[in-house]
């Protein structure tokens, strides 16, 4: 009688059995499947989190007057604007989403206003990432939320500055900043009106060290920097820098202890259950023993069962895992749950080897004890 | 021709050592019946699972036609029994999820695909089963339980069936028939040791053993 035929006949006369083991391997791989999603989004999820904290890395030119700027967040010094594609053709450096951005302060229709006009974002080579602040189309502005509202400016009305007409596209929520004064427009619309053609005052970007082993990621950024604009200084916003790389590293440390204990568990899970099984038919092993089939037969019965029962239950514990990801996935991760949670082909090929083979393993050695031993002692065992 | 030469079987259990048998030394002949007789606990079980290669014994040789089965591998062994011995006993011990004819089969593994076909029908007919060949254990008998079993363990036709208190769950009239078919095996040339602590299979013995605390007497 072929052995898968035994086998067959043996799920088909321990229904129940078969259905509870097939549960738990369900259940065991369904988890897995959803603490592992979890912490891959949970990842990306703060890190898109963290980058709203903005910008933390600003190149400016080198003969900005260091005071002025940190008082006003300005700078009246400039330096070209191809500064911007040579900091972005690197590949392999530490810093990303590179904003340039030409500002100034002005006075327009009796306020105090901060014009800043944006180019839009740049990755280095490899490192395409969305960007952190969407585009703005030239002739257009983005009023900030007090000019707006003394003014009693709306979308879509036409604003004029500098002898330029721009479009309101947007009207900014209140940002309780500096946002709040600011016109911002297309670099080359800001260029225009302040008259400094091919001209930007700083690069903003984010720097990609929140994972490295180093106490000093400036002195990386600033070695990087200086090699490509020797002409230009670099520094960072440090409580931003660090409070970003803290958050980030927690909550990749928090996923890097609880996913092997949750793959130990599960294994165990499955294990035990399989083990628990062959203990069950110890009576089976002996009779089959005493019929004269050799401990490989014998042993090939319940791998078998165990692989089975193993694949199928990581078919259906990846479908239903990953069926809970979506669903619940984009209530609790906003921003990059509904692109970024898919079924991953790679966890499914994890799924359909590591769940047979742990229980296979698992029924190994039960198996080969009651195999292996004389068929006296296993029947005496019934 | 079976024999054994001072064997022992201890087994070790948490109170102490337990001599189940106790340097036993016996030769059973070919085409033999003999009855081991002997109280519960008098090592009877433990004498045909040593015999029949299923238990090693603690010290000892067993010998038939001039092979040591314990000098042989586990899985010599367990080939040299499915083509020379038969095993009967008294749980019946048949595979739960298989009918009486599936069950049968099982014992095959010494016999070709063909042969063990028709092999099998021959003794479903043979012993009576054949309105009963496809239920499964929990739907027979005890009676009939006890004739598959019989069945399963001539399918390879052994020269040697071990029946372990073969009558011990079963009535009278069943009992009679499976004792029948028993000495019907031993009539046709094979050789039968039947354990039991009754009288019932004495008369069909050529020889019978005596077995008290693991110690033979060999003079019936």
């Amino acid at each position: 009688m072929l052995i898968l035929n035994l086998i067959l006949k043996e799920i088909i006369h321990r229904k129940m059995n078969f259905l509870l083991s097939l549960l738990a391997v369900l259940t065991a791989v369904a988890f897995f499947i959803c603490v592992f999603t979890a912490a891959k989004a949970s990842e990306r999820e703060t890190a898109r989190l963290m980058l709203s904290m903005g910008y933390n890395l600003h190149i400016i030119p080198n003969d900005t007057d260091m005071n002025q700027f940190l008082l006003s967040g300005l700078t009246n010094a400039t330096m070209p604007e191809e500064y911007l594609e040579k900091l972005a053709s690197p590949k392999g450096f530490s810093y990303n989403h590179l904003l340039a951005t030409l500002q100034r302060k002005t006075l327009w229709r009796g306020f105090e206003v901060i014009l800043t006009g944006l180019a839009p974002e740049v990755c280095p080579p490899g490192q395409k990432k969305p960007p952190m602040v969407h585009p703005i189309e030239p002739g257009t502005a983005y009023v900030g939320y007090i000019m707006a509202d003394k003014l009693g400016l709306k979308k879509g009305d036409t604003i004029e500055i500098g002898g330029k007409s721009l479009k309101i596209a947007k009207c900014l929520f209140e940002q309780g900043g500096v946002d709040d004064i600011r016109i911002q427009c297309h670099l080359k619309d800001a260029q225009d009106i302040l008259n400094l053609p091919g001209q930007i005052s700083q690069i903003q970007a984010v720097d990609c060290l929140c994972f490295a082993p180093t106490n000093d990621p400036l002195s990386i950024l600033r070695n990087e920097i200086a090699s490509i604009l020797p002409e230009a200084r670099a520094f960072q916003m440090r409580p931003i820098a660090m409070a970003r790389a803290g958050q980030r590293q927690m909550v990749r440390n928090l996923f890097a202890v609880i996913t092997p204990f949750v793959v130990i568990v599960c294994g165990a899970w499955i294990g035990v259950l399989a083990m628990t099984n062959v203990r069950d038919r110890q009576q089976e092993i002996g009779i089959m023993r005493a019929l004269g089939y050799g401990s490989e037969k014998v042993s090939a019965m319940f791998l078998g069962k165990a692989a089975i029962i193993g694949l199928i239950g990581a078919v259906l514990g990846f479908v239903i895992g990953t069926a809970l990801a979506l669903s619940f996935g984009p209530n609790i991760f906003k921003i990059t749950a509904k692109t970024m949670i898919k079924p991953e082909l790679t966890l499914f090929i994890w799924s359909v080897i590591a769940a047979p083979l742990f229980a296979a393993v698992s029924s190994f050695i039960p198996t080969m004890l009651a195999a292996t031993c004389d068929p006296a002692v296993t029947l005496r065992e019934e | 021709m079976i024999s054994l030469e001072n064997v022992v079987k201890t087994y070790q259990t948490r109170k102490g050592d337990v001599n189940a048998l106790s340097n036993i030394s016996l030769r059973i002949n070919k085409a033999e019946f003999v009855v081991i007789c002997g109280p519960s606990g008098s090592g009877k079980t433990t004498l045909l699972m040593t015999v029949a290669g299923m238990l090693r014994p603690t010290s000892g040789v067993v010998s038939i036609e001039q092979n040591n089965l314990y000098a042989m591998s586990i899985r010599a062994r367990a080939k040299f029994r499915a083509q020379n011995i038969g095993f009967v006993f008294q749980m019946f011990h048949l595979v739960p999820y298989l009918n009486a004819a599936e069950n049968i089969v099982l014992a095959g593994v010494a016999v070709t695909s063909k042969n063990r076909k028709a092999r099998t029908h021959d003794l479903i007919k043979k012993f009576g089963l054949v309105g009963r060949s496809y239920h499964r254990p929990y739907e027979l008998s005890a009676g009939e339980k006890q004739r598959t079993a019989i069945a399963r363990a001539l399918l390879n036709r052994p020269k040697i069936i071990l029946a372990d208190e073969p009558t011990g769950n079963l009535d009278p009239d069943n009992a009679t028939s499976v004792l029948g078919y028993l000495s019907d095996f031993h009539r046709s040339g094979g050789t039968v040791i039947l354990a039991t602590h009754g009288p019932t299979a004495e008369r069909f013995a050529d020889r019978i053993i005596y077995l008290r605390n693991g110690i033979a007497d060999n003079s019936g």
